[in-house]
C-alpha cells in the first residue's frame, strides 16, 4: 500500500495564454500536500488535469512508476483519485448510506429490492475506522456543510479511492467543523491516504500538510517540505518579486466623508468593522473567501438588517434593511459579485438592461422619452468602450467582460454618489479589466465614494486609496496608498500569526 | 467622447420574434384560405363581424395574460372571475338600476381577484399556478353563489351596448379592443411599469438589486388581469343579454394557448403584445373554421389540446437550439 502519483511536465495552454508550464508535482500516500497559489496561477487548472477534466497539452502522469491514461473523470476514478467539490453533489432528500451507495447500491440477492440494513452497516464500520460519530440513516438534509464533507469524502474512500483532492475545504466551515475535519485528515494519513489540499490559509497549511507546492503563473515556484519552510517564505515566493507595483496617479482631493460604518457586527460574518469611505475615494475591502466584506456590503446597501451598530450615509443613520429602492433612491449602486445570478437581465435589450435603475429620469408625462434613453446608453455604452452590435442587442448574447462593463455603465448616472463593487473584474479578460478600472477611476474623479470587495491583490494595490485587510470577519489593519505592503497585506489575509 | 459608434441603426433581423410573427401571418392566411375553400361562407362580412366578437373577450384576457406571462408568471382563474366580476356587477345593475354602477362593481370584483392573486404571488412570493388554482375554483364559487347557480337577464341597454350593438357589420367592441391594444402597448413599451414587467420577469432578483420593486410590479400586473376580465365580463353579459354563471369556461386554457403561440416565452421576459393579437386571431380562425366546416365539437377539445402541445413542443426545441 505505497500508492503514488506522479505528474510530470505538465503543459497546458488555452489559446495564447499559458495556464500550466512544465510542471512537476507528486504525492505519496499517507500525506497531505498543499497546494497554494494566487488565483489564476494554476491550481485548479492542474487538478482538472489530474481529475481528467481537462487534456494536457505535455507531460505525463504515472502512478506507482507507469505511465497512466487520465482523459475522462471515470479514468480519475479509476485510478483511485477523487475531487471534494466546493458546491456539494449531495442528494438532500436521501440518507447518507443512500448518497454514499448512489449508482451502485447493494440488492437483497437478486431481487429488485435495497438491502438498506447492509449498506447502512458497511457505511457505519467505515465511519467507525475513522473515528466519525454519524447516523448512516440521518438524512443529508438534516447534516450540516461539514457532516456533509464528510459524507463526500466516505464516498470517495468507499469508492476505493486512495488520493483525495480537497479545494479550500474550510471555506464554509464553522470552527468546531473545522477541528472534526483535520482530525479526520489525521486519521485518513495514518491508513495511508494521501490529501491534495488546496488552500489560502497558513495556519492550517502549516497544522496539517507535509509538503507545499507553491504555484505562480502556471509554474512551480516552491514545493517543500513544511517542516523545512516557513509562512512568511511562502507568502512571499506566491506573489514573486519580478512585479512592478503599478503607481497610481496621486490626487490629494478628498471630499467629505460620504459612507460611515461604526461597530458593524453579525454573529458569523463579520465583527465589529468601522471606517469612513470619503467621496472620491476608493476603498477596498479584501481577504480571502469567507472574511465577511460581501455580506458587509450587504448590510450597507439594505438587503440585510440584522446587524448590530449603525451605518451612516450622507449624515444620516440608515434604517437597517431599508432595501435596494431606497438605496438607489439615495444614489447608491452596487455592482453584484454573479453577473447572471443577480446582475444582468438576460433576455432583455442592453438599452433595457442600462436604463433600468435611473429610468425615472426618462419620465414625460407618465410616458418614457426614448431619445433621453438612448442619448443615455449611447453615452454609457461609448464611456465604458462596450462592445455590442447594437443597443437593442439582447445581453445574453455578450461576452463575460461586455457584461460586466454594463452592470457598471448603468451607475454612471450624474444622481449616483455612492457605488459599491463587490468583485468587479471576476471572470473577465485583461482588456475588459484596464477599461473597468480606467470606469473606476473616473467615477472616484467625480467624486463618487467606492467601496470595493476584491480578493485579487494585484487589482487591490492597482486599484486603492485605502485598503482594509479582513480575515474571519475580523479587520487586521489599514493601509493607505502609497504604503501597501503586498506580502504583509497577504499575511494578514492568510491569518498568519493569527490561531485557527 | 459622447460621439459614440454605436449608432449603427439595428438591423432588421428576421430571427426570433419577427420570424414568428411573419411565421403567424402566413399560417392565419393558410388557414382563411383553407376554411374558405371548406366553406364559402367563411368569407361573408357577416361571418368575420361574428367571428372577431367571438373572441372579443379572448383578445382582451390574452393581453392580460401576456403581461402575466411576461413576469414569468400564469393566471388560471381569468375565466371564472369573469363569471364573478359579470355576477357582481349584473347584482349591482339590478339592484341600483344605474349602469354606472354595474359597470364600476364589474371592474371592482375584477381587480379584487386580481389583487388576492398579485398579493400572494407578489407580496408572500407563493407560485403564481397555485395561487390562480385556488382563486380558479375561489371565484366561480363565488359566481355560483351570486347568481345562485341561475343565469340573470339584463335588459338594461346602456349596460349591454358595449357587447351587444353592431354598426352595421361591425360590432362596436371590436374598436374597442384596438383602443385597448394601444393602450396596452403604450403601457407595456413606454412607460416604467412596462420595463418593470420585462425585468421581474427576465431576472427577478437583478430587478430586486436595481432598486425596482418587482414584488409590486407582480400585484398590478394581475390586478392588470383583473380588470381586463371585468372588462371582459361586461362585454359577455352584453353579447348575451344576460349573466351567466357558467361563463368563461376554459377560458384561461385558450388565452394561455394564443399567448404561447403569439411567441411569448414561458419562463418570462420575453414577448410582445402584436404576437398575443395574432396568436388569438389564428387560434380563433382555427376554432370558428372546425365549427363551420361542421367538425365533431367532441374533437374540438382535442384539436385545442394538441394545437397547445405542438407549440410548446416546438418552442421548447427551438429555445434549446439557439441556447447552445
Amino acid at each position: 500500500m505505497n500508492n503514488r502519483i506522479d505528474m510530470k511536465g505538465i503543459g497546458k495552454s488555452f489559446f495564447a495564454t499559458r495556464a500550466l508550464d512544465d510542471v512537476d508535482f507528486s504525492c505519496v500516500a499517507g500525506e497531505v500536500h498543499a497546494l497554494v497559489g494566487l488565483n489564476g496561477a494554476g491550481k485548479s487548472t492542474l487538478m482538472k488535469v489530474l481529475g481528467g477534466v481537462y487534456q494536457m497539452d505535455e507531460g505525463r502522469i504515472e502512478k506507482n512508476g507507469q505511465p497512466i491514461e487520465i482523459a475522462v473523470p471515470a479514468d480519475a476514478g479509476e485510478a483511485g483519485i477523487s475531487m471534494i467539490h466546493q458546491e456539494l453533489s449531495l442528494i438532500n432528500e436521501l440518507t447518507v448510506a443512500g448518497n454514499i451507495f448512489l449508482g451502485r447500491e447493494l440488492r437483497k440477492g437478486n431481487t429488485p429490492f435495497l438491502d438498506k440494513a447492509e449498506m447502512a452497516r458497511r457505511v457505519k464500520l467505515e465511519l467507525d475506522r475513522f473515528g466519525l460519530d454519524l447516523d448512516p440513516n440521518r438524512p443529508v438534509r438534516e447534516l450540516n456543510s461539514g457532516e456533509k464533507q464528510i459524507v463526500e469524502i466516505i464516498r470517495a474512500l468507499m469508492s476505493n479511492s486512495w488520493l483525495i483532492v480537497m479545494d479550500e475545504p474550510t471555506s464554509a466551515l464553522s470552527e468546531e467543523d473545522k477541528g472534526r475535519l483535520f482530525e479526520f485528515i489525521q486519521r485518513m494519513k495514518a491508513e495511508g491516504i494521501s490529501i491534495i489540499y488546496i488552500s489560502h490559509h497558513m495556519p492550517e497549511i502549516f497544522g496539517i500538510a507535509e509538503h507545499v507546492t507553491v504555484m505562480r503563473d502556471g509554474k512551480i515556484v516552491l514545493s517543500e517540505r513544511t517542516a523545512e519552510t516557513t509562512e512568511d517564505h511562502v507568502i512571499r515566493t506566491m506573489t514573486g518579486k519580478e512585479l512592478e507595483n503599478f503607481i497610481k496617479p496621486h490626487k490629494e482631493t478628498k471630499g467629505e466623508v460620504i459612507l460611515s460604518v461604526s461597530a458593524l457586527s453579525k454573529s458569523e460574518d463579520y465583527r465589529d468593522m468601522s471606517f469612513d469611505v470619503h467621496r472620491g475615494e476608493i476603498m477596498v475591502l479584501t481577504g480571502l473567501r469567507g472574511c465577511g466584506a460581501p455580506e458587509l456590503a450587504k448590510a450597507i446597501f439594505g438587503l440585510d438588517g440584522e446587524y448590530d451598530g449603525s451605518i451612516t450615509y450622507r449624515g444620516q443613520v440608515l434604517k437597517p434593511g431599508r432595501g435596494p429602492a431606497k438605496s438607489v433612491k439615495d444614489g447608491m449602486g452596487l455592482v453584484t459579485e454573479n453577473r447572471d445570478k443577480n446582475g444582468i437581465l438576460p433576455q432583455l435589450s442592453v438599452r433595457d438592461n442600462i436604463a433600468l435603475p435611473f429610468l425615472e429620469k426618462s419620465v414625460k408625462g407618465g410616458i418614457i422619452d426614448s431619445r433621453y434613453v438612448d442619448n443615455v446608453v449611447g453615452k454609457a455604452i461609448a464611456d465604458t468602450s462596450t462592445k455590442t452590435e447594437s443597443p437593442a442587442q439582447e445581453i445574453r448574447f455578450l461576452s463575460g467582460g461586455n457584461k460586466q462593463k454594463i452592470c457598471f455603465s448603468r451607475w454612471l448616472d450624474s444622481d449616483l454618489e455612492f457605488l459599491i463593487l463587490l468583485e468587479p473584474t471576476r471572470g473577465i479578460d485583461v482588456h475588459a479589466k484596464a477599461d473597468i478600472y480606467r470606469i473606476i477611476e473616473d467615477l472616484a474623479e467625480r467624486g463618487v465614494g467606492i467601496l470595493i470587495l476584491s480578493y485579487e491583490i494585484d487589482e487591490v494595490i492597482m486599484l486603492a486609496d485605502r485598503v482594509i485587510t479582513l480575515y474571519q470577519g475580523q479587520s487586521i489593519s489599514e493601509y493607505r496608498y502609497p504604503n501597501f505592503d503586498k506580502d504583509k497585506m497577504l499575511a494578514d489575509m492568510a491569518g498568519v500569526g493569527q490561531s485557527h | 467622447m459622447s460621439t459614440a459608434q454605436i449608432s449603427t441603426p439595428p438591423k432588421l433581423q428576421l430571427d426570433g420574434l419577427m420570424l414568428r410573427y411573419a411565421v403567424l401571418v402566413g399560417l392565419i392566411a393558410a388557414a382563411s384560405i383553407g376554411f374558405g375553400i371548406a366553406n364559402e361562407n367563411f368569407y361573408s362580412l357577416t361571418n368575420l363581424g361574428i367571428l372577431l366578437r367571438s373572441i372579443s373577450v379572448l383578445f382582451l384576457v390574452s393581453m392580460g395574460m401576456t403581461f402575466v406571462m411576461l413576469t414569468g408568471g400564469i393566471d388560471l382563474s381569468v375565466g371564472s372571475n369573469v363569471a364573478f366580476s359579470g355576477g357582481v356587477g349584473v347584482v349591482a345593475l339590478t339592484t341600483t338600476g344605474s349602469a354606472t354602477a354595474g359597470f364600476v362593481a364589474a371592474l371592482l370584483a375584477g381587480m379584487a381577484i386580481g389583487w388576492v392573486n398579485g398579493f400572494f404571488i407578489g407580496r408572500l412570493r407563493l407560485s403564481a399556478f397555485m395561487v390562480t388554482l385556488a382563486t380558479f375554483a375561489l371565484a366561480r364559487g363565488l359566481a355560483l353563489v351570486i347568481y345562485g347557480a341561475d343565469s340573470i337577464n339584463v335588459d338594461n341597454g346602456a349596460f349591454l351596448w358595449l357587447g351587444g350593438t353592431s354598426w352595421g357589420n361591425l360590432p362596436v367592441v371590436i374598436p374597442f379592443v384596438a383602443m385597448v391594444f394601444i393602450a396596452l402597448s403604450v403601457v407595456l413599451y413606454r412607460t416604467v411599469f412596462g420595463r418593470e414587467v420585462y425585468a421581474t420577469g427576465s431576472n427577478f432578483n437583478t430587478a430586486f438589486v436595481l432598486g425596482r420593486r418587482p414584488e409590486r410590479t407582480l400585484i398590478w400586473v394581475y390586478i392588470l388581469t383583473g380588470f381586463l376580465a371585468g372588462l371582459s365580463a361586461i362585454i359577455t353579459v352584453g353579447r348575451v343579454s344576460s349573466g351567466q354563471p357558467w361563463t368563461g369556461l376554459y377560458l384561461e386554457f385558450d388565452a394561455i394557448t394564443a399567448v404561447i403561440l403569439g411567441g411569448t416565452a414561458l419562463a418570462g421576459g420575453r414577448g410582445r403584445l402584436l404576437g398575443t393579437i395574432l396568436g388569438v386571431l389564428l387560434y380563433g380562425i382555427i376554432i370558428n373554421g372546425l365549427v363551420l366546416t361542421g367538425t365533431n365539437p367532441f374533437l374540438q377539445s382535442l384539436i385545442k389540446g394538441l394545437i397547445l402541445l405542438g407549440v410548446v413542443l416546438l418552442d421548447t426545441f427551438t429555445q434549446k437550439g439557439r441556447a447552445t
